[in-house]
């Protein structure tokens, strides 16, 4: 098993198209603040919404053009019909954007079945109750519109996979930090991708078997410099590829789209448990737990992997990266950083030049 | 295009009024060495009166820079300074002006010792909040609300912002954060609240707020009593000072000018021809817009943007009043939408001018579905611009008019 396999799932969504012929419901997440284990726990198959178009003509004629590529490309394949499989979806209030992508999705598309969580600002025990609430609410609702039934066995069962899923992922994050990497930043991105696309009990079997492959892989040696990347979602693989094509190799990244970290409790409130994890998960929202947290696990992130450099991917119109980005790079002080602004259709050659001059300044 | 008499309601000499007296109150705070708080809208304004705090208004202030031709230099300097290009203009001013003071208009606005954001419109305001406490290195505080869907509160009232319901949960929640924000100001101010003052601004909102929305009820008359060159500063009473005397003076005397106006049948212009609904956040730098459209004989009697910075306070229930104040549409989903169109059906409109301003998400994301919904629902023709609210050079003025006559050309046609 190879990253690519893993990967073309993301792409083609072979695996989502035979669970709904197995009459499995496909329920889309439009942030990674939704927790999957919850939707999963209903018996529906959770699937993060990215959307893969390269333009987003329809969607530009409904949103405006600056808004974030993320949010116009979600939009754009719901336009074109490209999410028709999708039975419901589901949002959550962590930022401007995404709150409204959300109703602007349910308006234009109309999907069967719609929720938003409220998410509180703060991550103090009345917030975490409130937030647990909020997921029961979900829990039913979703529950009804599937006629399934909905227990606390079965939200067990749940969070064993997705506990199982973190586990695999931290695991084959570490093999990033090695003196030789055993896997490129591209071929992790690829194999995250792919988890978003498939059940996480098959992505399981499916990395583990990676694993395997890459116990004895020799690693990457040719390499000028160790780099961190950060940013909002970012899942454009060509990019990274020219990165790393370019001399550098990805040790480590904090993208909302890649990042894996953390386990739930199985044990007690499991509600609360979830709840609990997705409040205080840096990754998961940039606001919500301030700028100091999300500036700590760069520096984090930077220590573990041994990091010589940072690459800030800054999609043009997120309006997290907008404020966040400044703040981090002046945290840093003098850590070499570069920050790209991003949008699509993306073009890597137009990079090219800028990382290259960065690359070979700090490898010399 | 020929232009005919503009007879604004005279709320100019009002709001001059109003602005000194503010002003008199934070000097007298600050000579007194109360403390001084930075807040942002849709949070419970009364509680500044509570308090004796010197409050100060980012966002208003960021309007002054645009409306003074600083906003500009301003954003460009936050730009520079690697904030994004795509924030929300008042961000952009407010980080230009707190870091290049020199460029900003005078009086820049007093130190803060602390920082209020609220999440009752947009997260830039609590965003704006981090990103400036951090500057100050001053505490801040967020409050929070739900984003409202049909299933938390049913139909709502747009001017009133009455919900037909409010889910028990959510409400006893968003008490509970008003209640952390005074907790908060408790805390950064070293006293308690003062209950009496407390009650007696919420007696003065409640006052001001139903003679608020008479004003913007009359506003819908025919003809049009008022100009919005005039009504779109009604955010201050609405939003910044809602609880002080001194509100409460503006809305009664301004009350008694357009009720007497609609009495009298007196219109804006002299020769109404055309009534368009509109939206979207002012163009700060271009107010004289309204009064070359209101000349033209184009009038506004709905202004969906100024109608969200009012509601119906309740002296009884201050904290429920604090909630509901941030039911509206552009903290809703879309459905909510419906309810705010519905509100306007006995309104003779002849079309819509919406704006979407750049950077805004609030309002940016909300206009193409407000229009689908107008014309759907009020079967009128909308026109969409894309206007900065503080940033002149994005769509030049002279451009913005072209449009403007273009469109109504084609209603007169």
């Amino acid at each position: 098993m190879f990253p690519d396999n893993i990967y073309s799932y993301f792409l083609t969504k072979d695996k989502i198209l035979n669970y709904k012929s197995f009459g499995k419901a496909i329920i889309g997440t439009l942030c990674d603040s939704v927790p999957e284990e919850v939707i999963h726990s209903t018996g529906a198959v959770p699937l993060r919404m990215l959307g893969l178009s390269k333009t987003t003509e329809n969607a530009d004629v409904k949103m405006p053009s600056w808004l974030c590529y993320y949010s116009r490309r979600i939009l754009e394949d719901g336009l074109r019909g490209h999410f028709r499989y999708v039975d419901g979806v589901i949002g959550a209030c962590s930022d401007d954007t995404k709150m409204r992508l959300y109703s602007l999705y349910k308006f234009h598309v109309k999907p069967t079945f719609s929720h938003i969580l409220q998410l509180p600002l703060d991550e103090d025990e009345k917030s975490i109750l409130f937030f647990r609430d909020e997921l029961a609410i979900l829990a039913r609702k979703l529950a009804s519109f599937l006629r399934s039934d909905w227990s606390m066995d079965k939200l067990e069962g749940s969070l064993k996979i997705y506990n199982r899923f973190r586990s695999l992922c931290q695991e084959l994050n570490e093999l990033r930090v090695g003196d030789s990497p055993k896997i490129s930043g591209v071929d992790y991105m690829k194999t995250i991708l792919g988890s978003t696309s498939m059940l996480k009990e098959d992505f399981n079997v499916n990395v583990q078997k990676l694993l395997e492959n890459l116990k004895d892989a020799e690693g990457i040696k040719d390499y000028k410099l160790r780099v961190h990347v950060s940013g909002p979602e970012f899942y454009d693989v060509e990019l990274l590829e020219l990165i790393e094509s370019l001399g550098a190799v990805i040790v480590s990244d904090d993208l909302s789209t890649s990042y894996v970290k953390g386990h739930i409790d199985e044990h007690g409130d499991l509600l609360r448990n979830v709840a609990k994890h997705y409040l205080n998960c840096p990754s998961l929202a940039f606001f919500r737990i301030g700028a100091k947290d999300k500036i700590q696990l760069i520096k984090d992130e930077v220590e573990r992997s041994r990091a010589e450099a940072l690459i800030i991917l800054r999609d043009k119109g997120c309006e997290n990266y907008g404020w966040l980005c400044p703040l981090i790079t002046e945290e840093l002080g003098d850590f070499p950083a570069l920050v790209l602004d991003i949008d699509t259709p993306i073009f890597p050659e137009q990079y090219k030049t800028r990382i290259e001059a960065f690359i070979e300044t700090l490898s010399d | 295009m020929e232009t005919s008499e503009w007879n604004p309601l005279g709320y100019k000499p009002l709001y001059r009024e109003l602005f000194k007296k503010h002003m008199a109150r934070q000097e007298e705070l600050l000579r007194r060495g109360r403390p001084v708080g930075w807040f942002y809208t849709f949070y419970p304004s009364e509680l500044i009166y509570a308090f004796d705090i010197v409050p100060a208004f980012p966002e208003q202030y960021s309007a002054y820079c645009a409306a003074r031709g600083s906003a500009v230099n301003l954003m460009n300097f936050s730009t520079s300074m690697g904030y994004g290009r795509f924030l929300c203009d008042y961000f952009n001013v407010s980080i230009g002006a707190v870091l290049a003071p020199e460029k900003a208009t005078q009086p820049v606005m007093p130190d803060p010792d602390f920082i209020v954001g609220s999440r009752g419109l947009c997260f830039a305001h609590c965003e704006m909040a981090y990103a400036l406490s951090r500057i100050k290195k001053v505490p801040h505080c967020y409050v929070t609300f739900p984003y409202w869907t049909r299933e938390i509160v049913g139909r709502h009232d747009s001017l009133t912002k009455t919900p037909e319901k409010i889910d028990s949960r959510y409400l006893n929640y968003c008490v509970s954060e008003i209640e952390g924000l005074i907790s908060f100001l408790e805390k950064v101010t070293g006293e308690n609240i003062n209950e009496e003052k407390f009650r007696e601004a919420f007696k003065l909102a409640e006052e001001t707020s139903k003679l608020l929305i008479k004003i913007l009820e009359l506003m819908t008359s025919r003809p049009t009593p008022g100009s919005q060159r005039e009504i779109c500063d009604l955010v201050v009473p609405g939003f910044f000072v809602l609880g002080s005397p001194y509100a409460y003076e503006f809305a009664v005397k301004a009350y008694e000018l357009i009720n007497e106006r609609v009495k009298r049948g007196i219109g804006v212009t002299s020769e109404e021809k055309i009534r368009l609904l509109t939206f979207g956040i002012i163009p700060w730098h271009s107010l004289s817009l309204y009064e070359y459209c209101e000349r033209m004989g184009v009038t506004f009697p709905v202004n969906l943007f100024i109608n969200e910075s009012v509601h119906l306070v309740e002296a009884s229930k201050p904290f429920e009043s604090s909630v509901r104040r941030t039911i509206h549409f552009t903290n809703a989903d879309f459905d909510l939408m419906y309810d705010v169109v519905n509100d306007v059906k006995h309104v003779d409109l002849d079309g819509a001018l919406l704006i979407e301003n750049p950077g805004c998400r609030v309002s940016s994301i909300t206009v193409r579905p407000l229009a689908e919904i107008i014309e759907v629902e009020l079967g009128i023709p909308c026109l969409i611009l894309e206007i900065s609210q503080c940033d002149p050079t994005i769509t030049p003025l002279e451009r913005v008019k072209m449009q403007i006559e273009a469109f109504i050309e084609t209603l007169e046609s």
